[in-house]
């Protein structure tokens, strides 16, 4: 239903129905240069049939030892492509990556606490609450849902190399760090 | 002193530079230069210091100094690698990297260093041949790389011919099959191996890679390696088995759109090309009825997960039809109507089946009727969501002959209506997301501007704010929403709620190359600026900041990508760095830059020159991109260049910097030039380039100024020559103001050499005879009245603000273009000593009747500023909006509201621009 290819330097010029977005982020130029250079095979891009970009989705790799995994940074779809799956299809994309090229243990993200909507999709996802990330979103200031607007959660989901599952654990929720504490 | 003390003196430099203290850094350096006259080192952190204190003369000359010699050690290379950055002289860069390199060949760092300096101005070239080199020195596998993507890159360049294209492929070919480790040992190398075969139609090789075991499973797990292989595969014509591969990997689960399009690529590989046989139509029936039980079945397994297959069964349906394999379209209607009943609830939908509704008549009127036999029902999301998807499909199926206001009128309403119906299913919404129904209101919005388009009432225009308007408080976040706003009240000439509403957008970063159109297209006639309002030219200046330092981010991205290893990379860092920095729309923000700013800098050499040598850079490029409609023309290439020509030619009328003189005068490189054969002409002839296709996208109004701005250049041309003072001399004052300022006469200046009596005063008379004066052309004298008949003649019809701001700012226009050319005239001894004192006669004679004519239409405006704040006008805006007023939501007071604000925005315009004209007839209209 969309072609799903790598993320190209040239689709910063048509990703502005993504990016209109208030909760997508445009960076500088240099940002989006560091991923395609770094890690070309972490970013993707899904494209309609008809040629008009629907989301994209821009990865890493780091840390180290155990540590070492795969981290989403960006996934963001267009309103008008939104409920066809297609976040998911990125993410397993990233995560088959992450397994395949990378070797890395886990692959994770931050996401603002209340943020119901996409925790649930995450979940469904396989990823699951790790660590509660305090004033993670220090930009907006204490909104309406006090510190959930402002917190994170680092969801994680094992990838094949962790076979114990040491990178998950089940209250997730209640392991609070400060935003200092994670890189 | 040993050389432990000299790094110990050297040490604070460095520091201070550090620090930015410049001043403190030169001054060190002085002191240790006095023991240590020829330390290179020294010299170039001196440089350096001087450079970023603006000093460039003086560190010009440290710099001739430095690179006369020739430049091995790390440190002072490094330090003058900053220097020439600082000072663009990018190829002095690169020959003091060749020259070092030539001296140690035996210096890796050194090859590297010397490679990236390539790499930093684009010479793919040389990069090539000097990958080539280290490659033979240092047999190390990764230059080989670097110099096939040299090659490559060198073969992809616009200017390369066909057959040096093909000759660096096959060099780039040599190079991969004769490194010691096969491609295949990393992606990126397998890949660019890959994309050498494609473009030498080496088939067989390209096979032999393909089908070993390594090249399977690259491709199986490399996305961009998966598509230059499929790319291969057509190209080489094997649909079917492309097909067949990508069936099974459908029925693996894969659901990449590629994948159905090999397959449906397939089905219609035996109709491809011009002349058809029969057999192949029989063939191709067949398979299409294959496919289509293929797709049935995947999508009777998808179900409304996925909506792959059924996509894929529309375009099978709608090819068959192109192809002339079927041609009953009831077929393709009833896979239509079965898209529709399955994913009529997706907002995707309407894009899915537009390219499908292009049907004939009896298929048509079916889906019409179709599409009406839809009920409308609000219950749940995706209920709205096909009321949507059917308005849109209706509305793109309407032809023009069925378009009448009241049936345009009607369709608004029933827009109008559902939208409200629409907006109770998102009442709990939170502010921060989107309102399900906002399509209907930007249907709404696209309705009353069809209505204005065909009666040309500005009222229906209001409808569309008021509407918009309401809208927007409930979906704050809807930047469709307020583009459309913004697009509709620049026509009402409300620049400045146009200009809030782009604003909230919040346009960042690389998105002002492609969204700062909306606001910045044509906004001189908006601009303030004449009043001292910079509104607008701050705007152009931010929105073109993305393009300062891009080009030298890209490259040194680039530069990474070599070191890392990822040549694949390169291509594309490339081809963006090459849009942005030749995009149209910084080179159209640049134009509409100088126009504002010869409304409020005073008009005197400075601007002049620098204008006219920017301009000229800009005239040199060729573009990518294409923009948007105001007064229903587009600002593209075409209307770049008429208005390039109109500014680069009186400029250099008014400019002494003839081509000798900017020659020297000029430090740095100069950007690359567009290799197109047009811009090799002599810049005489192509200024008088006028081509129908480029004048079609000015408006009739720039046409005329265009016409005028020509006669005038062309009659004013012979006395500019004549009076122009001569390279000597302008050269020798430029001396003299460069030894004033810096104590040091011009580098590279030989001013005997030149031109012997250079000391001459500045008005030398000339040997030859002084051109006649002759009278202006008719057109020249009489296009300031004709603009006045033209403003008169749109205040008496129903005209938009915008169209009247556009005659009177284009009037304004010419009138400083007029400034620009008589400036040189202004001067009594020249007019003396040259005897053009008739000609000034003449020049006043136009001038005085331009006076007249921005004097009445300033007093115009400013009356017309005033009604446009009043209260009727206030009350006309209500009563206009009799169409939507029915709606108890969009209430008096919500329209008043829009009413009071459009009021009060296009007063203040109309006000400003009528003041910003009197300003500008003081200061030049003696």
């Amino acid at each position: 239903m969309s072609v799903l290819r790598p993320f190209k330097a040239n689709d910063l010029f048509r990703f502005n129905n993504i990016n209109s977005d208030v909760w997508t982020e445009t960076y500088g130029i240099p940002f989006y240069l560091t991923y395609l250079q770094r890690w070309s095979d972490l970013c993707f891009t899904q494209e309609s049939p008809r040629g008009r970009l629907q989301g994209y989705i821009l990865g890493k790799a780091e840390g180290a030892q155990t540590e070492w995994h795969g981290h989403i940074t960006a996934v963001s779809v267009a309103p008008e492509y939104r409920r066809l799956s297609l976040a998911r299809n990125m993410c397993q994309r990233l995560e088959f990556a992450s397994d395949g090229i990378y070797k890395g243990y886990f692959v994770d993200l931050y996401v603002r606490c209340n943020n119901a909507l996409a925790i649930k999709m995450y979940e469904g996802m396989g990823y699951s609450v790790y660590r509660r990330v305090r004033e993670y979103y220090g930009n907006l200031g204490v909104g309406k849902d006090g510190r959930d607007e402002e917190d994170a959660f680092d969801m994680r989901k094992c990838l094949s190399r962790d076979v114990a599952q040491r990178s998950i654990r089940s209250n997730g929720r209640d392991m609070i760090v400060s935003a200092h504490d994670v890189s | 002193m040993s050389k432990a003390a000299l790094e110990r003196q050297i040490r604070p430099i460095y520091d201070a530079l550090d620090h930015g203290s410049n001043k403190s850094a030169i001054n060190a350096c002085n002191k240790v230069l006095k023991k240590y006259n020829n330390n290179t080192l020294v010299k170039a952190l001196k440089a350096l210091a001087l450079t970023r204190s603006q000093k460039v003369e003086e560190a010009l000359v440290l710099c001739d100094e430095i690179l006369a010699t020739v430049v091995t050690d790390d440190s002072t290379l490094s330090v003058m690698t900053h220097v020439l950055k600082g000072l663009a002289r990018n190829s002095d860069m690169v020959a003091m990297f060749d020259n070092a390199f030539k001296q140690q060949p035996q210096s890796e760092e050194l090859g590297a260093q010397t490679f990236f300096a390539h790499v930093r101005t684009g010479n793919w070239k040389s990069c090539q041949q000097v990958a080539t080199r280290m490659h033979k020195q240092f047999q190390e596998d990764r230059y080989v790389y670097w110099a096939v993507t040299g090659a490559i890159l060198q073969a992809n360049d616009l200017g390369t011919p066909p057959n040096i294209r093909t000759l660096l492929y096959k060099l780039a070919h040599r190079h991969v099959t004769s490194c010691p480790t096969p491609s295949y040992m990393a992606v990126d190398r397998f890949h660019l191996h890959l994309i050498i075969l494609q473009e030498l139609q080496l088939w067989d090789e390209a096979n032999t890679l393909l089908e070993s075991d390594v090249g399977k499973s690259i491709c199986s797990a490399s996305l961009v390696c998966n598509e230059t292989r499929r790319e291969i595969w057509r190209k080489r014509g094997l649909y079917k088995d492309e097909g067949e591969r990508a069936q099974e990997k459908i029925k693996n689960n894969d659901r990449n759109w590629l994948e159905f399009v090999s397959v449906i690529d397939a089905a219609f590989a035996s109709v491809q090309g011009s002349d058809v046989s029969e057999e192949g139509k029989s063939e191709c029936f067949e398979n299409i009825a294959k496919t289509r039980d293929f797709l049935t079945k995947i999508a009777e397994v998808d179900g409304s997960n996925n909506r792959s297959a059924s996509l894929a069964f529309l375009e099978l349906e709608k090819n068959a039809v192109s192809h002339g394999i079927s041609s009953d379209e009831n077929t393709l209607v009833d896979s239509m109507e079965n898209y529709f009943s399955q994913f009529g609830n997706k907002a995707c939908c309407f894009e899915d089946l537009q390219p499908c509704v292009d049907l004939g008549a009896d298929a048509k009127s079916r889906w019409i009727s179709f599409l009406a036999s839809q009920e409308s029902s609000f219950a749940t999301m995706g209920d709205l969501q096909r009321v949507i998807n059917v308005r849109k499909l209706q509305r793109i199926s309407l032809t023009a002959s069925e378009l009448s206001t009241d049936k345009e009128l009607c369709l608004a309403s029933t827009y109008i209506k559902e939208y409200m119906a629409g907006l109770e299913l998102g009442s709990s919404l939170p502010v921060t997301e989107l309102q399900p129904a906002d399509d209907l209101a930007i249907l709404v919005g696209h309705a009353f501007v069809s209505l204005w388009t065909m009666t040309k009432d500005e009222s229906y225009l209001y409808n569309a704010a008021v509407v918009l308007e309401f809208a927007l408080a409930k979906s704050r976040m809807s930047f469709q929403i307020r583009l459309l706003l913004v697009r509709i009240y620049r026509l009402l000439g409300a620049s400045s709620l146009a200009l809030d509403h782009y604003r909230a957008i919040n346009i960042k970063q690389v998105q002002n190359d492609t969204l700062s159109h909306f606001i910045l297209t044509r906004a001189s006639t908006f601009s303030l600026s004449a009043t001292g309002d910079l509104t607008y030219p701050s705007e152009c200046i931010e929105s073109s900041q993305i393009y300062v330092s891009n080009s030298q981010d890209v490259r040194f991205f680039t530069l990474l990508c070599f070191q890392d290893g990822y040549p694949p990379q390169i291509p594309e860092f490339v081809s963006f760095d090459d849009r942005l920095e030749n995009s149209l729309q910084r080179d159209v923000v640049k134009l509409e830059h100088v126009r504002m700013r010869m409304t409020h800098e005073p008009i005197n050499s400075d601007l002049i020159d620098m204008e006219l040598i920017e301009l000229k850079f800009v005239f040199d490029r060729s573009f990518a991109n294409d923009q948007t409609l105001m007064f229903g023309n587009s600002t593209g290439q075409g209307w770049l260049w008429y208005f390039i020509k109109i500014y680069i030619r009186a400029f250099q009328h008014a400019s002494d910097l003839d081509d000798i003189v900017e020659e020297k005068l000029l430090i740095g490189d100069r950007p690359k030039k567009s290799p197109e054969p047009e811009v090799q002409l002599p810049l005489r002839e192509r200024l008088a380039i006028r081509k129908p296709e480029e004048a079609a996208e000015l408006t009739a109004d720039e046409l005329q100024l265009m016409e005028w701005a020509t006669a005038l250049s062309d009659w004013l041309e012979p006395y500019h020559n004549y009076t122009r003072p001569p390279p000597a001399v302008v050269l020798a004052e430029a001396n003299r103001q460069n030894e004033l300022r810096t104590g040091l006469p011009l580098r590279g200046v030989d001013l005997k050499a030149l031109n012997g009596d250079a000391h001459a005063n500045g008005h030398a008379k000339k040997d030859e005879e002084a051109p006649p004066v002759k009278e202006p052309p008719q057109l020249v004298a009489q296009f300031f009245e004709h603009m006045h008949a033209r403003f008169v003649q749109l205040q008496q019809s129903q005209c938009l603000p915008s169209d009247l701001l556009h005659v009177a700012t284009l009037t304004q226009e010419a009138f400083l273009l007029f400034a620009v050319e008589s400036h040189r005239f202004k001067t009594a001894s020249v007019v003396k000593i040259h005897k053009l004192g008739a000609l000034v006669q003449f020049l006043k004679d136009v001038r005085s009747k331009a006076y007249t004519v921005l004097k009445t239409m300033s007093n115009d405006l400013l009356k017309m500023s005033e009604v446009a704040g009043s209260a009727e006008r206030r009350k006309s805006f209500v009563e206009s909006c009799k169409p939507i007023t029915d709606f108890p939501r969009l209430h008096h007071d919500f329209v008043l509201s829009v009413a009071k604000n459009v009021g009060e925005s296009r007063k203040k315009v109309l006000e400003g621009v009528s003041k910003g004209m009197v300003k500008i007839c003081t200061n030049y209209g003696q």
